[in-house]
């Protein structure tokens, strides 16, 4: 409660009187250097490197938040925090951390995570990216990559992949493949400098989301040496599961932040626009509209919270449900978005509103970190496991 | 040096009150609290004196009922070491009065004893703006009220106190122990950040009941209606700076 206190009174004061106008530019460095001071990005890293130690509920709950006022900039805060350092925090050894994580939770870097590709999106096993043993090396055959790896392709659709639109952000963790078999994926810490590693294709124009940056990222031999190995070679899979899982209920979080917003603005408005005589609120037309909203609403932030009351960040075991979170969420935001429009008539197509760029916002929780046919097919999966529901 | 800051939890500046459909009072249900803006001035002033090493040790004090606990939270993330909450379920807008509510806080004063007391100028519920200066009162220490600046002197013994009025800037000098209250000028709170959300969860908040403190808390007046203020009559536009003059002058306005 007193962080989403805290949280609010700082998203009034700081966040909301930016985001129009960083929706039509860019990414807002000040104000992310802001969330570091107050620890929000650090939010579930470990206290000793920065971080805040908080749990997946606090996590959702700064999410829902940022994302009442700012979805776009709440995407950029979601693929450094909970897709880098939370992962990082996780996954990575005590040396990783030490080095990596103060100043990421400090807001002096802006980092990100790779994993989706030109040609490989929901498809992740069949990614094509690739790091072998560096030649040279005292490593066997099998590529244990005693004196580092070299990493050959590119990763696409990365959240703070660039933060000025010239350079790469600062570090990621990137998924490649280390062996012939599908499941021979590692985790390696790129960063920004590392010869090879650079901005590939800046992602313009995008339907919403205008103020978090989207890139391309290439990698040209990169020789990325062996301490920046996550975990064990070939042992991505486990992280990245595990990784999924949080970044679902953050994604939905999002949409939980966006539907309130919109909620608010259209009871507001019902009550003070006057049609035929009488408040629009008093027209069943517009109650439903609003009333039905709230419902899904509650509905979705109550599946959120459960879920985030018993989701451990330090193994998995929520995949159905933060599948299926994420699946609900993420087109009720859509829907009450709409259905914001809607009441607010022309006054909600335009920007003055924010409905507008609400709307814009919420369509992206249908695609990014999993589209919605991605979540059918992991939800089914795990339902033919069950079987019978407990 | 010592400083006890109070804090009260009142209905949030943002909300709009409703009076409730009895007249009785205004609606406390479902509505959302937080601690007094003014009590936030006076918590984020302790806290830089304990930054600039002045006062070595800040305690939190909230007269209300259980969930002032949460106001307490708030004031321990801002950098309070300890709390001391004063359970009652008197309506801390217009039941439990300024008298009552300094002769609580003088027990706390003579449990912790502080060098400094801070408060906020005002709550904005009750805005009675004499818990303050009633407790200087009883204590027989001096005051400063709607403080505005505050430096304390490098002996710890005395404080300069800048406080704004209707006809300028009055400055006070007095000696320690005394009671500032603080006007929104004084500073910007801070946020509380989330290492010290957490940190504060561990910080020990010591209970008393109020009906066990030996002071008389019976209102002193009544409240016998709580009404909404009366719809903003429609404006009227105007051509010139000239005709608003002369419509004031027809009005008897200036």
């Amino acid at each position: 409660m007193q962080l989403r206190n805290m949280v609010r009174a700082f998203v009034q004061s700081d966040v909301d009187p930016q985001a129009l106008q960083f929706n039509r530019q860019k990414f807002n460095r000040q104000l992310f250097r802001k969330c570091g001071e107050l620890g929000l990005l650090g939010v579930t890293a470990q206290e000793q490197h920065g971080g805040s130690g908080m749990d997946a509920a606090a996590a959702v709950i700064v999410h829902e938040e940022l994302a009442a006022s700012d979805p776009a900039f709440c995407l950029s805060y979601l693929a450094h925090s909970m897709l880098f350092v939370n992962n990082l925090a996780q996954n990575g050894s005590e040396a990783q951390r030490a080095r990596f994580l103060p100043a990421a939770c400090s807001g002096d870097a802006v980092c990100g995570m790779g994993m989706s590709e030109p040609g490989s999106g929901t498809d992740v096993l069949g990614m094509s990216t690739t790091a072998v043993a560096a030649p040279g090396d005292s490593g066997s055959g099998s590529g244990s990559g005693g004196g580092g790896y070299v990493l050959n392709g590119s990763k696409m659709w990365i959240t703070n992949g660039t933060v000025d639109g010239r350079d790469t952000g600062d570090a990621f963790l990137v998924y490649a493949r280390t062996g012939r078999g599908p499941r021979d994926i590692s985790t390696f810490i790129v960063e920004r400098g590392m010869a090879g590693f650079s901005l590939g294709t800046k992602v313009e124009d995008k339907c919403g989301m205008r103020a978090s940056m989207t890139a391309e990222l290439v990698f040209e031999d990169v020789r990325v040496p062996r301490e920046n190995l996550v975990g064990e070679e070939g042992g991505a899979l486990l992280s990245m599961v595990k990784n999924l899982e949080i970044e679902r209920l953050a994604l939905g979080a999002i949409s939980l932040g966006i539907a309130r917003r919109c909620i608010d603005i259209m009871n507001k408005y019902s009550m003070e626009r006057v049609a035929f005589g009488k408040p629009i609120s008093s027209y069943g037309q517009v109650q439903r509209h609003i009333a039905e909203s709230y419902a899904e609403y509650m509905a979705g932030r109550a599946y959120t919270y459960s879920i985030a009351a018993n989701l451990d960040l330090t193994t998995h075991g929520c995949g159905l449900d933060t599948d299926a979170v994420k699946l609900y969420t993420a087109t009720m935001g859509k829907n009450v978005a709409d259905r914001a429009m809607q009441v607010l008539g022309g006054n909600g197509y335009v920007g003055d509103y924010q409905v507008e760029r609400l709307w814009r916002d919420a369509k992206l929780m249908e695609i990014g970190g999993g589209t919605l046919e991605a979540h059918h097919k992991n939800i089914v999966r795990d339902l033919r496991r069950l079987q019978v529901l407990p | 040096m010592r400083v006890l800051v109070a804090v009260k939890r009142v209905v949030d500046y943002a909300v709009k009150v409703r009076v409730r459909p009895d007249k009785t009072a205004v609606e406390l249900q479902n509505v959302k609290m937080s601690m007094n803006p003014f009590c936030e001035n006076a918590m984020e002033e302790a806290v830089r004196l304990k930054e600039a090493k002045l006062a070595t040790e800040i305690v939190a004090v909230s007269v209300g009922p259980k969930q002032a606990q949460e106001t307490l939270r708030t004031a321990l993330a801002m950098g309070a070491d300890r709390g001391v909450h004063i359970v009652t379920d008197m309506r801390a807008d217009q039941e439990l009065q300024p008298l009552a509510v300094a002769k609580l806080l003088r027990t706390v004063v003579d449990e912790v004893k502080p060098d400094l007391v801070l408060m906020g100028k005002q709550a904005i519920d009750g805005d009675n703006c004499q818990t303050g200066p009633m407790l200087a009162g009883l204590l027989g220490w001096p005051q400063a009220t709607f403080a505005a600046k505050l430096e304390v002197a490098d002996s710890k013994k005395e404080v300069t106190v800048e406080r704004e009025t209707d006809t300028g800037t009055q400055k006070l000098q007095m000696g320690l122990p005394a009671v500032v209250t603080a006007d929104l000028r004084l500073n910007a709170p801070r946020y509380a950040t989330l290492p010290n959300i957490m940190k504060a969860k561990k910080k020990p908040i010591a209970t008393r009941d109020a009906a066990a403190a030996g002071v008389d808390l019976a209102p002193r007046n009544k409240v016998t209606n709580v009404t909404d203020p009366p719809p903003r009559a429609a404006g009227a536009v105007v051509e010139s700076v000239d005709d608003l003059v002369a419509k004031l002058k027809a009005d008897g306005l200036v």
